[in-house]
């Protein structure tokens, strides 16, 4: 392997695992406020990436009104189904499993109603920025992964810093960790449940629009990401914000520098086999804390 | 009615379907249901009875498909041996997972599913083996004891008497010894391993039957379908067959065969909503999800409730659904 490829390796592994990250991210805070592990998480960010197109097939926008849109599309979207289906299962007092089951056929609806609506092609996103190559140590990396490693990086701490020091983000960490108690103290449960899709969808949102413009953006180009994410949160310890985070890096990392050095056809595999050998290492992940099992 | 009663008329029914239904389209599809109800059955065991949320039966199906097709077509070994070879050589991959079966619930979920990627892999990729993304063509029809299975009819009835196999043994299972320390420990593990009970055995045993039964569904799939496409053995399929025993109603054996075929006969009856199938499929299982705690199967005793003359016979201790625990 020559140090150009290493190079390129590092900014590509970064760039697919920043949205790994994002993604994982709403896997996780949902996970944490209401244990539902959450399968449409990928086709959120699919409706992303489709709002964001869509915006720019009306008018040419500059590249963040785009992830503004796709976040609005992914955040709308997660709100809907929250208050249409998850809160409806939650006040009829299904089962857990039955939730998590339902996800699983809101990521069909949602496949499929995307499918109906922008075709079964792949949908190709136009060139976002200029593509000249920037120089980095005198090798020639795509400005494309650059912005996406920076502008995962910002929402990402923006998400740290929301959770720290915002009203919102600290009633939604104290409902997530102890629902009654926070009861107690006065936070509607059900209001900060309801922001959690909302942010939840919102980082997907933008995954889906940071994607899209790295690859193409389709119908079904959710539910494998979505997989990949979920393998990537479990990674760093489901229910954990900066496991999410690490472990999302981790795997696009391990993903494409497999597929650099071991083999294209079995790159998916690597991470599979990493992500049961830490398991076993640490049952619960790398970052989770002690004395939560989630 | 007596629970027998309604075993040999339910019995009855499946051994009447391809004499009513004699189009061999159908028939054909009736036997993809009954393999779908042996894969559930499986799943039924592990999820419903044993509270393992696992997504990686669809691994054991093909590796079971993979090893009949490849036995009795390149080494010319008769059907019922290569259809126990799939059912072992299923079971014993399971013990791949046994270091995994100590973990919580949904990272057992996230790694089984791992498990299956990588099986799914496999197949695609070793050629030599599998024939790749190309599958296998001309799997050779199965016979027994001398008996060439040829129509869809002969099929039909070689599948319908494997899941009736599959549904006594996993019903006798569920009230031996075995069953009550699988239930022992979906309620709580602390209290069953207080007990005696080795919770990493059982549950590793767990899944060694349900891979078996997994592994010779996939034998029956491979000289049912006649060619096999690794395509056929993604964790879709996994899912697909968590859908059907949690539609059907978690913890019950007639719901595991009514859900399953629900899932393999809805998108046959949706086929004139054209594009709008899935979707339509979709909202059914979150549909189905929300009315009823223990799925189908608990939606029967709900009905049967408003019928006067069942009032007084429907049975109130139907097994009960087992919370799936975190």
């Amino acid at each position: 392997m020559s140090s150009e490829q290493f190079i390129q390796g590092i900014i590509g592994g970064l760039a697919i695992g920043c949205i790994y990250s994002l993604i994982a991210l709403g896997i996780t805070i949902i996970i944490r406020a209401t244990e539902i592990l959450h399968f449409a998480q990928g086709e959120l960010m699919m409706i992303g990436a489709m709002a964001g197109l869509s915006a720019m097939w009306m008018v040419d926008l500059p590249f963040i009104v785009v992830l503004l849109v796709g976040m609005i599309g992914g955040g709308v979207a997660a709100v809907t189904i929250e208050l249409s289906i998850y809160r409806t299962l939650r006040t009829l007092r299904v089962p857990l499993i039955n939730i998590i089951i339902s996800t699983l056929g809101v990521s069909l609806i949602l496949q499929n109603a995307a499918r109906l609506i922008w075709g079964s092609e792949p949908l190709r996103y136009p060139p976002l920025f200029h593509t000249r190559g920037v120089d980095i140590a005198g090798f020639a990396i795509s400005p494309q992964l650059i912005w996406i490693v920076v502008l995962g990086f910002v929402m990402m701490a923006a998400l740290q810093l929301f959770f720290r020091y915002t009203r919102l983000g600290i009633a939604m960490q104290a409902a997530a960790q102890d629902a009654e108690a926070a009861q107690l103290m006065g936070i509607s449960v059900k209001k900060t449940t309801t922001y959690t899709f909302v942010v939840a969808g919102v980082m997907a949102g933008a995954a889906g629009v940071l994607l899209g413009s790295l690859f193409f953006a389709s119908f079904n180009m959710g539910f494998l990401t979505g997989i990949k994410a979920f393998v990537a949160a479990t990674l760093g310890g489901l229910g954990s914000l900066t496991g999410a985070m690490v472990g999302g890096i981790a795997f696009g990392l391990i993903e494409t520098f497999s597929g650099v050095l071991i083999s294209t056809a079995y790159k998916d595999a690597v991470g599979m086999i990493v992500l049961i050998v830490i398991l076993l290492l640490a049952p619960s992940g790398i970052f989770i804390r002690a004395g939560r099992r989630v | 009615m007596q629970s027998t009663t309604i075993r040999t008329l339910v019995l009855l029914l499946f051994v009447a379907a391809p004499f009513i239904q004699t189009n061999t389209y159908w028939q054909h599809v009736f036997g993809v249901a009954l393999i779908g109800a042996i894969l559930a059955l499986g799943l039924q065991l592990l999820v419903g009875m044993a509270g393992l949320l696992s997504l990686g039966q669809g691994a054991f199906y093909g590796i079971g498909a993979y090893v009949s097709a490849v036995l009795t077509a390149h080494f010319g070994v008769p059907f019922s041996l290569a259809f126990l070879a799939a059912g072992v050589v299923a079971a014993i991959s399971s013990l791949l997972l046994v270091p995994i079966v100590k973990l919580p619930s949904s990272s057992l979920a996230v790694a089984t599913l791992g498990f299956n990627i990588i099986i799914y892999l496999f197949m695609l990729n070793e050629e030599w083996a599998t024939g790749g993304s190309y599958g296998m063509l001309n799997v050779p029809l199965p016979s027994i004891f001398g008996f060439e299975l040829t129509t869809e009819r002969d099929l039909y009835f070689l599948i319908l008497a494997v899941t009736a196999i599959v549904y006594f043994s996993l019903d006798r299972l569920a009230h031996s010894r075995f069953g009550r320390a699988l239930k022992a420990i979906s309620q709580d593990e602390d209290a069953a391993r207080a007990c005696g009970i080795s919770i990493i055995r059982y549950k590793s045993k767990c899944f060694l039957v349900a891979a078996f039964t997994a592994g010779i569904a996939g034998s029956l799939y491979a000289h049912h379908a006649r060619y096999l496409n690794p395509n056929d053995f993604t964790f879709n399929k996994s899912i697909e067959i968590l859908i059907m025993v949690v539609v059907g109603g978690l913890g019950s054996l007639p719901g595991a065969v009514i859900g399953a075929i629900i899932i393999v006969l809805m998108p046959e009856f949706l086929r004139s909503s054209g594009e709008w199938r899935l979707i339509l499929f979709g909202a059914l299982v979150v549909v189905l999800m929300g009315v009823s705690r223990g799925g189908i199967a608990g939606l029967v005793p709900m009905l049967l409730r408003f019928l006067p003359w069942f009032r007084s016979t429907s049975d109130p201790k139907a097994v009960e659904s087992v919370e799936v625990r975190r």
